[in-house]
């Protein structure tokens, strides 16, 4: 992935269904509804692609830079520092925070919309902690 | 293994995206948003910036919000004026008002306008338009004076008079027709005042009081409702109805206050005074 890229790519949607999938590896019809060949085929969501691979995108620019300005060394130390950093050994517990990683990433000092618009905590599922330990245990 | 992301991810949930694409294809269209549909205005002048808005917020065709503040605040020494959506730009402005905070006590400098600047034309480019944000946005700072216009998809503008929202050919007129360089406090007040007023009087978006606000190196002064040409006159007539108008046919007074007596039973001599036993 040699390229400089600002904005994120306009990808065409490759049918999936990893977004909807249980511990099975199959659509988990009791969350997600009846699978629909339309939604995962075709996509509308051009911001969608774009919000949610933006901060991938900026971070791989600054790499690149980083790889061919200083050579290969540079950008595989700071992604060894934040591995290091994101290990977490806990639950996945609601309330999570990564000062370290924060300050790797260079967000420390950033607001952003997340941080101050996610609905109350009381919304989620309980259940969602044992999905998300079995994710975790399993990779 | 996939490791966790290192990335904060999009903040926004995408899971009704489906079903709102399925119905504004059945043809039922998205709620209206409040919108400012404004006018505001910024001008340079000998000392500073003077920066100008209505205070009318409409949603479609009925007025929302009669006396809304538009000129936000940034920093001390910067100011934002804001058209478009009334959501996205206050909560826009309050976002970048934090961000530059923090910036400042991080760097330990006075803030500066084109930093605030950049942080709301990134911030609008990333969201390609969908935020309705049209800002104008004025500071003094250590590099002097400085007015810029920021459109809802992330291009700006570095200009000395600047006019945005539906109004803003009527205020722009007025602009190009008087603005010159160099102006004294109260001429400059003068023109932006007749900016907005024109704005206020010839377009059905923009209505009531006149906000303005002065920033010069030195300080800020915020003159809220500093014009108010649309005062509502005070009705000729009182509509109040004297006591007595309408006659007493009966009168029923029920106390609210409950009496009671309360007279203790006893049992048969021997247990006279025992307490039932709880434990």
């Amino acid at each position: 992935m040699d390229s400089l890229r600002i904005v994120p790519a306009r990808e065409t949607k490759a049918a999936t269904t990893q977004d909807t999938s249980n511990s099975f590896g199959l659509h988990d019809t009791l969350q997600y509804g009846p699978r629909s060949l339309a939604a995962e085929v075709t996509t509308n969501s051009k911001i969608r692609d774009r919000l949610e691979n933006w901060e991938a995108t900026q971070d791989n620019l600054k790499l690149q830079m980083h790889r061919q300005v200083f050579g290969l060394h540079m950008p595989m130390r700071l992604m060894m520092e934040r591995k290091l950093a994101s290990y977490n050994p806990h639950m996945p517990v609601l309330p999570q925070s990564n000062v370290h990683l924060d300050i790797l990433m260079g967000r420390d000092e950033l607001l952003d919309t997340a941080d101050f618009m996610m609905p109350a905590s009381e919304m989620t599922q309980p259940l969602d902690i044992h999905a998300d330990m079995e994710k975790k245990l399993r990779m | 293994m996939a490791a966790a992301s290192v990335y904060k991810g999009a903040g926004f949930d995408f899971s009704n995206e489906v079903r709102n694409n399925f119905l504004s294809e059945r043809g039922i269209p998205l709620p209206k948003a409040t919108s400012t549909g404004t006018t505001i205005v910024g001008c340079l002048f000998k000392d500073g910036i003077i920066l100008g808005a209505d205070t009318r917020a409409t949603e479609g065709p009925i007025v929302a919000d009669k006396n809304c503040e538009k000129i936000h605040y940034i920093t001390d020494n910067i100011r934002c004026c804001g058209a478009g959506t009334a959501a996205d730009t206050e909560f826009t402005t309050a976002l970048i008002s934090s961000n530059m905070e923090l910036h400042a006590l991080s760097t330990g400098r006075k803030p500066r306008v084109v930093t605030a600047m950049t942080m709301l034309k990134q911030m609008l480019f990333r969201y390609q338009g969908h935020i309705g944000a049209a800002l104008v946005l004025g500071g003094v700072d250590a590099t002097g004076p400085q007015l810029f216009t920021i459109h809802p998809h992330g291009s700006t503008d570095k200009l000395p008079y600047v006019t945005m929202g539906s109004g803003s050919l009527a205020a722009m007129a007025v602009f190009e027709a008087k603005w010159r360089p160099n102006m004294e406090r109260a001429e400059a007040l003068d023109l932006v005042c007749a900016a907005i007023s024109a704005g206020i009087f010839n377009d059905l978006g923009s209505g009531s009081n006149v906000d303005a606000c002065v920033i010069t190196a030195s300080h800020t002064e915020m003159l809220r409702n500093f014009v108010r040409p649309n005062e509502r006159v005070q009705k000729e007539r009182s509509y109040q109805f004297r006591r007595g108008t309408t006659a007493i046919k009966k009168e029923e007074i029920r106390s609210l206050v409950v009496e009671e007596d309360i007279t203790h039973i006893t049992g048969r001599g021997a247990t006279e005074g025992e307490a039932m036993d709880t434990s």
